[in-house]
């Protein structure tokens, strides 16, 4: 039977002598292709993400009709109908312009320069100016139009210390009087408080005063009052240490402060802290049970039919989607704690709800669920690998089981715990779905610790990371606007979580080193 | 060389009251173990049966429940998770065969990490930049993207043929073990190829608009948020999955299988596909089968990518929404204990019960192929 | 060491007369059986004190089970099924007043494999001392030292008590366990194949350190190698599939057997 079929086969691997056909080269393909995906994938996150904070160069552009623009190139498009291909550039001036973005077919342009006198301004209203400075006017109507620039830069460097007094003043005196004040009747706060006010009012009065007068690329004219400038820098003018300087202090406003504009500008501090305040309260709730839960079932439990059904079935937990756990929590912790909870002990502040809405706790408590498997399967793993034999030795020399457990195989268990509970920190801090229905918000001015007594406040919707993703990127206004952002939120995301299993796996690694170092003779 | 008396030990543990603390102790430790443990995993299992019991007042209510609501959802989420399995199966399952066959032992040990982390990815970043980035590019480049489908399987075998007219010294500086890597910038260098020509190839075969041509010739309605796109991003997501599960698989097949195969001359391709992949068949299906469960329950790469309509249609340029995506989206709104809370909280149990049942078949497979490789005398 | 002639019918199973000595360890028909399967049938025999007794047969004949079971280290393993009764001093292992690790704390146990903790040589030899707990760090330190002196290990550690116990050879490992175990302070040694894992010249030194040892406790040995058993031991009994078959002095049961399959056996194996 087969004798018939052998000797074609045979020649048709004569041609190819030494080949072994088409399909190994296939299948090394489909490796090489996910490899480039991964690649691409982080590339981009990599270049949009940090190049976001790059004070990249601002063009001047003149067109044939004699009519100019400055913006930032941001990309070069296909035009739709095939004919040619358009920039698209961030010319900013809402407020003259009405919006922030231009199409310019590359065929319309006469010339392209890029000259030093341009400058680019970050206000709190109206979005971004990018123009030229022409003068600057105090209060008394003088205008400076001689080393204005120099002036301007001296008088914003005044106001930002001003403002940062401001806001100093404002969170760490103010704020805790107002909540002093709203306990209960207190005149030495009163007074206190009115003081401070006073004061803050003193200082926004110093802020104001110059007013600029600015003249946009198309020669329009705008009378820019200076407390609404926030910072301004000439990208077309700065050398490269200038620009790498510029980068790191916008790398550092990114991770330090909290959201501007409606979530498109701004940092991304609060998000970072209610990350990584859930992300720890649940692993501080997710780890004792998870190893115990381990432990009984692998040194405790009978080891028949059900331990074994049990043992898959907590497998398989692990596969169950996030977003059922998020209904689960939603189900038992909000509606079915929480408003337990709030009928006993907050009655006076019903119906508006403390327990019985979406918070940190019910939050950390469904992820603490969503990664016990995780945990549990962890340790499970490494309680089998410790040999038998280091159980017998202990025994034998008169240990109690409990003994046995805490002196010798718990502490050549700690790498797989360890492992398990980074192994869960990284599924939770990229799990968003649950969050959706069990507390994350997208805004949260306060975050969920202050100097307030209980000071962690358990009951506070927060803001997290890749909610934070998911909100700018689909519920913003202009997502054109956000994108940078979401572009170096996402890539800190992915940084966070990359660090988290690179942990796991040195830790996992080192656990493997230790255990091939036991004695097998 | 031995000492004639020892010291004497005395010790206030050994008296019988010592002795007995340390009983009592190691009783009441293995008591609140079995406790706690017992009650950790009631509370994990208990998942399903809080859903049951929120569900059932559906059938008892005596009000029209519109359970068709559902069919739509139902009919989204399996038609992402076809798309997504369609991209991730033969990706993974070739990667797979790959890694534990032709690849060298130094590469594999760090791609697998690597794939590992893959894993890891966040589905909210995966969401964003298909949805937001590749989406409204793919919309422009409808063709390139096409294109990609038959260029790289093609520029990967051209590799594969002009490898073997490479001089020896040559094929060895580029050993097919290491060709998972090496393949990465030729790859690269033929999908931006295919991207800068698909234009002209656009022009000279569909007027230089496809999706027109595609819309008069098939009727088919190109919309942005498409199931190519969900397919590809979560296949993405699902690939590492399935491809360390199916590795392992593969490479726990006793090795004297595959040599007795290659003593009578198979070539190590004709090995793979003759013996081992057979024998690791079980261990592949139930790797495809976890895949599928996290396909169908993805959330966040769905709702962002699939623009949420809810379509019945096959088409794979028309969007769709899933059952978890729903739930995202209109659970926070419903009212507790209203007919449509309670029809969102049974799209969350038929999500577990697909799962888990789809879990279950996979482990009691993986759990018999492990006692078969034992027997062969492999032991992975 | 008077070993008399046969003086009960051979049918009674084997004997061994004991008018010198008295028997730290009886065994009275003992019988166990894993997951049904039985593995010791009415197993009946008396370890004498400070003597050494060596278990041999072939492969799966139960003298293994036998040694754990006297440290009820089958109570690890729920499948067990277990009738008979051991007597250690005269009262029984398995009475409800016995603590299970007192036992074992009694009758120390070394393996085939070493296994010494991953923790520091000192602390691999205090780790039982510690168990009992209130014991000065003086005090601990000379049990250590005449604990390591007693497994003939002192000489070799003295100067890296504090490094890890796995730095340590095969051989010196395996001292390593005994001095661990005879830090407790056991009556009874059971030392399963102990050198079986090990190199000839560590193999010496465990058969040297076993002979030196009875001075002070019973020692039980079980060895599948009959020229270690024949070199170490003053008694011996041999089993074949779960039974007692002979026991009897070292000497006279391998130079005169009274039954042909142990003399099957002795021969087969030795030549």
């Amino acid at each position: 039977m087969k004798g018939l079929t052998a000797p074609r086969w045979f020649a048709g691997r004569a041609r190819l002598p030494r080949g072994e056909g088409p399909w190994p080269w296939l299948v090394a393909g489909s490796v090489a292709l996910s490899l480039l995906m991964l690649l691409a994938l982080v590339l981009l996150l990599a270049v949009r993400g940090l190049g976001h904070f790059w004070p990249s160069p601002v063009a001047l552009v003149s067109l044939e009709d004699g009519s100019q623009l400055a913006g930032v190139k941001v990309r070069e498009e296909r035009r739709f109908d095939g004919a040619g291909s358009e920039w698209l550039l961030r010319t900013a001036n809402r407020d003259l312009e009405g919006g922030i973005w231009q199409w310019v077919a590359v065929d319309a342009i006469e010339s392209v320069s890029h000259p030093q006198d341009l400058v680019v301004m970050s206000r709190t209203r109206w979005g971004d100016f990018i123009g030229r400075l022409v003068a600057l006017e105090d209060a008394s109507g003088n205008q400076q139009e001689q080393a204005a620039w120099n002036a301007f830069e001296a008088r914003l460097a005044e106001i930002q210390a001003l403002r940062d007094e401001r806001d100093r003043l404002r969170g760490d005196v103010v704020l805790p009087l107002v909540r002093r004040l709203e306990r209960g009747l207190d005149s030495e706060a009163r007074e206190r408080l009115a003081a401070a006010n006073a004061r803050i009012r003193g200082l926004q009065r110093q802020m104001i005063g110059e007013t600029l007068i600015l003249e946009s690329a198309d020669g329009q004219r705008l009378a820019q009052p200076i407390e609404q400038v926030l910072r301004a820098w000439r990208p077309n003018a700065m050398s490269l240490p200038d620009k790498l300087g510029a980068w790191s202090r916008g790398v550092w406003r990114f991770l330090s402060e909290g959201p501007r504009a409606a979530n498109t500008g701004g940092g991304v501090w609060p998000a970072i802290f209610g990350t990584v305040l859930m992300v720890l309260l649940m692993s501080v709730l997710v780890t004792p049970f998870g190893v115990l839960a381990g432990i009984y079932l692998n040194e405790v439990a009978h080891q028949g039919r059900l331990t074994r059904v049990v043992r898959i079935a907590v497998r398989n937990l692990a596969g169950v989607p996030s977003i059922v756990y998020g209904v689960f929590g939603l189900g038992v912790f909000v509606h079915g704690i929480g408003g337990t909870l709030d009928t006993w002990f907050f009655s006076d502040q019903l119906p508006s709800p403390t327990f019985g809405t979406g918070g940190l706790l019910w939050a950390s408590l469904t992820l603490a669920l969503l990664t016990l498997p995780v945990v549990i399967v962890a340790t499970e793993e490494g309680l089998a690998r410790v040999p038998e034999h280091q159980r017998e030795g202990a025994l034998a020399l008169g240990a109690t089981r409990l003994e046995m457990l805490a002196r010798v195989v718990l502490p050549m268990t700690v790498p797989a715990m360890l492992t398990g509970v980074i192994l869960a920190v990284a599924r939770a801090a990229g799990e968003v779905a649950p969050l959706m229905l069990v507390g994350v918000a997208k805004l949260a001015p306060q975050v969920p610790v202050d100097g307030d007594f209980p000071f962690l406040h358990l009951d506070r919707k927060f803001m997290h990371l890749g909610y934070h993703i998911f909100d700018v990127a689909f519920h913003g206004g202009d997502v054109q606007a956000a994108m940078p952002l979401v572009y170096a939120t996402a890539l800190l995301l992915v940084l966070v979580i990359l660090v988290l299993n690179l942990t796991a796996i040195f830790l996992r690694h080192h656990l493997k080193m230790r255990h091939v170092a036991l004695p097998r003779h | 060389m031995i000492e004639p008396t020892p010291p004497v030990a005395t010790s206030s543990n050994a008296t019988p009251l010592g002795k007995r603390f340390r009983q009592g102790r190691d009783r009441l430790a293995t008591a609140l173990i079995t406790a706690g443990g017992i009650g950790v995993i009631l509370a994990v299992l208990a998942i399903g049966v809080f859903l049951a019991i929120e569900v059932v007042p559906l059938f008892m209510s005596s009000a029209e429940v519109p359970f068709q609501d559902l069919s739509p959802l139902i009919w989204g989420t399996l038609k992402a998770a076809c798309f997504a399995l369609l991209f991730a199966v033969p990706v993974a399952l070739g990667a797979a065969m790959h890694s534990s066959v032709f690849m060298s032992r130094r590469l594999r040990s760090r791609i697998k990490p690597t794939l590992e982390l893959m894993e890891a990815l966040p589905g909210v970043v995966i969401g964003f930049v298909a949805g937001l980035v590749l989406a409204p590019y793919v919309e422009r480049h409808l063709a390139g993207a096409l294109s990609l489908l038959v260029v790289m399987p093609v520029c990967v075998l051209l590799a594969g043929a002009l490898w073997s007219w490479l001089p020896p010294r040559m094929r060895r500086l580029l050993p097919l073990g290491w060709a998972g890597l090496w393949l990465v910038p030729w790859l690269a260098l033929w999908v931006g190829v295919a991207l800068f020509l698909s234009p002209w190839i656009e022009t000279q075969l569909f007027n230089g608009d496809l999706r027109g041509w595609l819309d008069s010739r098939f009727g088919l309605d190109y919309s942005a948020r498409n199931a190519l796109i969900v397919g590809l991003a979560m296949g993405f997501a699902v690939i590492p999955g399935i491809y360390a599960l199916a590795e392992d698989a593969l490479s726990g097949v006793p090795g004297h299988l595959g040599e007795g195969a290659e003593a009578l001359g198979a070539t190590r391709w004709q090995t793979l596909w003759k013996v081992v992949l057979p024998a690791a068949g079980p261990g592949l299906f139930s790797a495809v089968m976890i895949g599928a469960g996290r396909a169908v329950g993805e959330t966040m790469i769905v709702l962002m990518v699939s623009g949420n309509t809810a379509l019945m249609s096959l088409s794979p340029l028309e969007g769709m929404r899933s059952l978890a995506a729903s739930i995202a989206i209109e659970l926070p709104e419903a009212a507790p204990g209203e007919i449509h809370y309670r029809l969102l909280f049974l799209a969350a149990l038929l999500l577990f019960i697909f799962t888990f049942l789809v879990n279950t078949l996979a482990e009691v497979v993986r759990e018999r192929l492990r006692g078969r490789y034992r027997r062969l005398g492999g032991g992975s | 060491m008077s070993v008399s002639s046969p003086s009960r019918p051979a049918t009674a199973g084997p004997f061994i007369d004991f008018e010198s000595h008295d028997s730290c360890l009886e065994i009275e028909g003992l019988s166990l059986a894993y997951a049904g399967k039985a593995a010791l049938s009415e197993l009946t025999l008396k370890v004498p004190r400070h003597r050494v007794t060596a278990f041999i047969g072939p492969s799966g004949c139960g003298k293994s089970t036998l040694l754990r079971a006297l440290n009820r280290l089958h109570d690890l393993n729920e499948e067990v099924d277990f009738s008979g009764r051991i007597l250690l001093d005269g009262q029984d292992i398995h009475a409800p007043e016995v603590a299970v690790s007192e036992l074992r704390r009694r009758v120390g146990m070394v393996f085939q494999m070493p296994n010494p903790f991953p923790m520091s040589i000192y602390d691999n030899v205090a780790f039982g001392l510690r168990l009992q707990g209130g014991m000065r760090k003086r005090q601990m330190d000379d049990i250590v030292e005449w604990a390591l002196s007693s497994a003939a290990l002192w000489h070799e550690v003295k100067d890296r008590l504090r490094a890890s116990a796995w730095s340590l050879s095969g051989g010196q490992q395996q001292r390593l366990v005994i001095a661990r175990t005879l830090a407790v302070r056991p009556e009874v040694l059971l030392l399963d194949e102990p050198a079986s894992a090990l190199d000839p010249i560590s193999t010496l030194k465990i058969e040297e350190l076993i002979r030196n040892l009875k001075t002070q406790l019973t020692l039980v040995l079980v060895t599948h190698n009959m020229q270690q058993a024949a070199r170490v031991s003053d008694y011996t009994a041999f089993l074949q599939e779960g039974e007692l078959v002979e026991y009897g002095a070292t000497d006279t049961l391998f130079t005169n057997p009274r039954l042909a399959r142990t003399e099957n056996y002795i021969t087969g194996r030795m030549a």
